[in-house]
């Protein structure tokens, strides 16, 4: 009861809200707390932390570290870069900026995705998924068969009959009748054991594929037409797909499941935050440049 | 697999008498218990068992792939407007419906069973970095520039995109701008192709390989492109980053490729081998006939081994252009000119030239690589062939009535095939000139990297433009016509001969020549098939290239012409309505077939071409579908084919 409410509340847009504002909060109190990094402020400190960083950057690309001379000037760099970043923010430079804005949307999202996304999905929430979504996972059919080929360039307007004709002719020899040397040559297999419905429709196509998914069993049966031609056919073993247990197919149900959340997630969140705001978009304002269609 | 193979050369050893040497010891004691000749014999099958599916353990299946597909983390897809990524590239494999990066509904008409994400090394996750506007994409003038256009998008974007491959293909891209290994950035991206490789990899169901493609293009824009794919999972792929073409860290030299392939399996005891393409762009530099054009000495020893260990196979067909045969190299051959593209090198920057040809197109290359094997000791052009899409809208499209483009741009719409495609001052490419091409077919023991990848190593593949005909090929020395009345071709092949990919044993006595048996099935919704040709390549006495193009078996009964040539199988194309009926050819072909004219101390390598009957081609489809006038000059419908690995013979010296 207490779990379905905590996931009933996980799900609400008012508690992604109450949880980005914290999360915003979080961020911003963390940025503001090493010394010297409000861009209010004049001063500015490179702390053993930030040069080790720079330094492991350089060793990354070059596969060696800096030598000091270098190291000195990617520090410079370094503090130009945030001299600049600080009169630029002074000034709103970033505000009417469509890169930035981008930018900031995009790591706005990263951030969103990550705070979001949360614990890996639990049993019950996979074979929830699994429950409710069979169809994605179930197992495909499986089955053994034999089959007869007729040529239908060789045998004309005969090979229907044919078909029908040698279907009566080997279901007096059983399913294990002698097929050797019946029928026209073709370079497949006449034996097919334990093979998956989809592997039949790619070698046979879908038609034949469906055909033989409603065939009598232990009982030659035909003519089926396959891309090739007529077929006649005898289904030994049909074994219906089964949904598998959450075990076997733990992986592709969590990539799903991930999937799904991430989406409604992120969502979600875009819905909680666009909330905040009132907005107005003048009515006129597109007549002018629509484009006419 | 690996270790097995080692295995099982060692018990070799241990069974097989050396001549002059002691008899075998009875037993041998290994560090896992200790063998005698029974256990050995074990693993071995018998000969005979009374159910003869019980003693196959060949690949009794094709699969099928695309070994080389783009999506928006290779830059130049990205600029083109495609925003699909890996995932949504897997799953399209996969046989999902999606809907494409121009918001189209898309879905494969029949999944495929591997598939290799190959973006672009250099500049790996440049795209998405410029996209976002990074400060230091937008420092530079160029960049800005760049950003400021693809942000505008449409045509903008297209022209930015075509500046940005021509700045790469030139050499003058901005260094500012480039994405290096070694980074963050690009660690990271490359972290996330093989996490997306690992995520859709599913043993037995679907294979996701690992893989990169190296651009190297030698100034002006002579494309040397290679393909790498990896046999192992992220836990080795991600110790070392992909090989670039970019000076100081990545070059445009072959020979520093094969160097990382080798350090890569040195550190980390994985596999990987390279496939090369479009040397129809290359201006005369995918396959030197005397002079290796990055030292400008003549070719060594050491050029063609290396060649040979890591390039096993060569993408023959594909978006780019067809590049099996030039009618200019082949003018015996009617079926040679097929999806040329001849104008120039990768961005048209300089003109083809005839002369280019002989080093640009695979059945020539054979030739040559024999040529090269009599005077260097090593063959560097014994390849097999596999065709893939080269797509670089993330969907693995190559069914001309399915057909999504070489780029988000070319995705369907009125204007792609009567637009250029790209233009160098007069000389251009139209848009209709995009192949819908094409398909790798592996005889693969099991959908699995290993099983797939063993295979490509040992070129037990084909290429098809496009369609999945089942072809089976192989070479012996005493195929007979009743091999080809049988109903398992495989069972007297791989019995009696080697398969496609494989070299013919030395000939069991004076006077007989290589036989072989051929089969080919039509793909289950596809055109029937019109005939099959074994295209013999040889070096005569006086060591030149020669080849002959054999008609092995045909359909419906047609009758050699007293000109020699077979009769062509005719054409049901209704180009109005982009249909055809399969009224005309054959479901199968089979047949055994003897070299007529084999002289034993001759080098030779054999392969096998298939021929469908005339379909539709895309363009036909976009005519029928988008209300297009074509202009006189465009295809409508053409002759899809496959293209078997060869068999080579190499005389006893």
């Amino acid at each position: 009861m207490l779990r379905r409410r905590a996931r009933e509340l996980l799900r609400e847009p008012l508690f992604h809200f109450f949880a980005l504002g914290a999360l915003i909060f979080l961020i911003a109190a963390l940025r503001a707390a090493p010394a010297g990094r409000d861009p209010g402020e004049r001063r500015i400190v490179v702390t053993a932390g930030d040069v080790q960083h720079i330094a492991d950057g350089f060793a990354r690309t070059w596969q060696r570290p800096p030598t000091a001379t270098e190291l000195a000037g990617l520090v410079d760099e370094w503090i130009r870069d945030e001299v600049y970043y600080r009169e630029a923010t002074a000034l709103g430079l970033e505000r009417d900026d469509a890169v930035v804005r981008r930018r900031l949307r995009q790591k706005m999202e990263f951030v969103v995705e990550d705070a979001v996304m949360g614990a890996p999905p639990t049993d019950t929430e996979l074979q929830a998924w699994l429950d409710a979504h069979p169809d994605d996972f179930r197992t495909p059919a499986t089955l053994s068969f034999r089959h007869v080929y007729l040529d239908r360039d060789r045998r004309g307007a005969r090979a229907e009959d044919d078909a029908r004709a040698l279907a009566v002719r080997l279901g007096r020899g059983g399913p294990d009748a002698d097929i050797a040397a019946v029928g026209d040559a073709i370079m497949l297999p006449t034996d097919y054991d334990d093979v998956s419905a989809p592997e039949v429709a790619s070698t046979f196509g879908d038609a034949f594929a469906e055909a033989l998914a409603t065939a009598p069993v232990s009982a030659w049966h035909g003519p089926i037409a396959s891309g090739y031609g007529l077929h006649v056919v005898v289904v030994r073993t049909r074994t219906p797909g089964r949904v598998p247990a959450l075990a076997d197919v733990r992986d592709a149900v969590v990539r799903e499941v991930t999937a799904a959340r991430r989406k409604r997630m992120l969502d979600d969140a875009y819905a909680a935050l666009r909330a905040r705001y009132e907005v107005e978009v003048d009515p006129a304002a597109g007549a002018a440049t629509v484009a006419a269609r | 697999m690996r270790k097995t193979r080692i295995v099982v050369v060692m018990l070799l050893c241990l069974v097989v008498p050396v001549p002059g040497a002691a008899a075998p010891p009875a037993t041998a004691t290994t560090d896992i218990g200790t063998l005698d000749a029974t256990t050995v014999a074990k693993p071995f099958k018998s000969k005979t068992t009374y159910s003869p599916p019980a003693g196959w353990n060949y690949p009794r299946r094709v699969y099928w792939g695309d070994t080389h597909l783009h999506t928006s983390a290779s830059m130049d897809a990205g600029a083109f407007g495609n925003r699909l990524g890996f995932e949504e590239a897997y799953r399209f494999a996969r046989g999902e419906e999606l809907t494409s990066s121009t918001g189209q509904r898309v879905k494969l008409a029949r999944p495929l069973d591997f598939l290799a994400i190959t973006d672009h090394s250099d500049n790996m996750g440049f795209f998405p970095a410029l996209l976002a506007g990074k400060p230091e994409m937008l420092a530079d003038a160029t960049g800005k520039r760049w950003h400021d256009m693809v942000q505008k998008g449409g045509e903008h974007g297209v022209k930015a995109a075509l500046e940005i491959i021509d700045a790469f293909s030139r050499g003058n891209f901005p260094p500012a701008l480039m994405s290096l290994p070694g980074t963050a950035a690009y660690q990271s991206s490359w972290k996330q192709i093989i996490a997306a490789a690992e995520k859709y990899n599913e043993p037995g169901r679907f294979t996701a390989f690992i893989g990169y493609e190296w651009t190297s293009q030698v100034p002006p824009g002579n494309n040397l492109h290679r393909v790498v794919i990896y046999r192992d999972g992220g836990d080795k792929a991600v110790q070392t980053e992909p090989f670039t073409t970019y000076p100081p860290q990545g070059s445009t030299t072959p020979e520093d490729l094969w160097k990382v392939l080798q350090a890569y399996e040195d550190k980390t005891g994985g596999r990987v081998l390279a496939i090369a393409h479009n040397g129809n762009l290359s201006n005369g530099m995918m396959f030197p006939v005397e002079v290796n054009p990055a030292t400008g000495k003549p070719l060594t020893g050491e050029y063609a081994k290396t060649r040979a260990r890591w390039e096993p196979l060569y993408e023959a067909t594909q978006m780019k252009g067809d590049g099996e045969a030039h009618p200019f190299l082949s003018p015996n051959d009617e079926l040679a000119g097929y999806e040329l593209w001849d104008k120039g090198n990768l961005n048209l920057s300089e003109v083809k030239t005839p002369e280019m040809l002989q080093a640009e197109y695979a059945r020539t290359a054979l030739q040559t690589g024999l040529q090269l094997e009599a005077k260097l000791g090593t063959n560097p052009y014994k390849f097999g062939m596999i065709g893939s899409t080269d797509s670089h809208t993330s969907l693995t499209t190559a069914d001309d009535d399915n057909f999504f483009g070489k780029h988000a741009g070319a995705e369907p719409n009125p204007t792609r095939a009567t637009h250029e495609f790209m233009r160098n001052g007069d000389v251009f490419l139209m848009g209709w000139q995009q192949v819908a091409s094409g398909y790798a077919g592996v005889w693969a023991a099991d959908n699995t990297r290993d099983a797939i990848w063993d295979a490509m190593k040992r070129k037990e593949t084909y290429a098809t433009t496009g369609p999945r005909m089942m072809v089976r090929f192989f070479g012996g020395w005493d195929f007979t016509p009743a091999d080809a009345e049988t109903r398992s071709p495989a069972d007297a092949g791989y019995t009696k001969g080697v398969p496609m990919g494989g070299d013919l044993p030395a000939p069991p006595k004076k006077g007989t020549a290589p036989s072989f048996l051929v089969a080919a099935l039509k793909d289950p919704i596809g055109g029937n098939l019109d005939r099959i040709e074994i295209v013999k390549g040889w070096v005569d006495a006086a060591g030149t290239r020669q080849e002959k193009v054999h008609d092995v078996v045909w359909s419906d009964g047609r009758r050699v012409g007293a000109d020699g040539k077979l009769p062509p199988v005719g054409n049901t194309v209704d180009v109005a309505n982009a249909t055809f009926t399969n009224t005309i050819g054959d479901t199968e072909l089979i047949a055994a077939w003897t070299d007529p004219d084999f002289d034993p101390k001759l080098r030779a390598v054999y392969y096998a071409r298939v021929l469908e009957i005339p379909t539709p081609r895309w363009t036909a489809y976009d005519a029928k579908r988008l209300g297009v006038t074509m202009a006189k000059d465009v295809p409508m419908f053409g002759q899809e084919r496959a293209y078997t690995s060869p068999i080579w013979y190499t005389p006893k010296s």
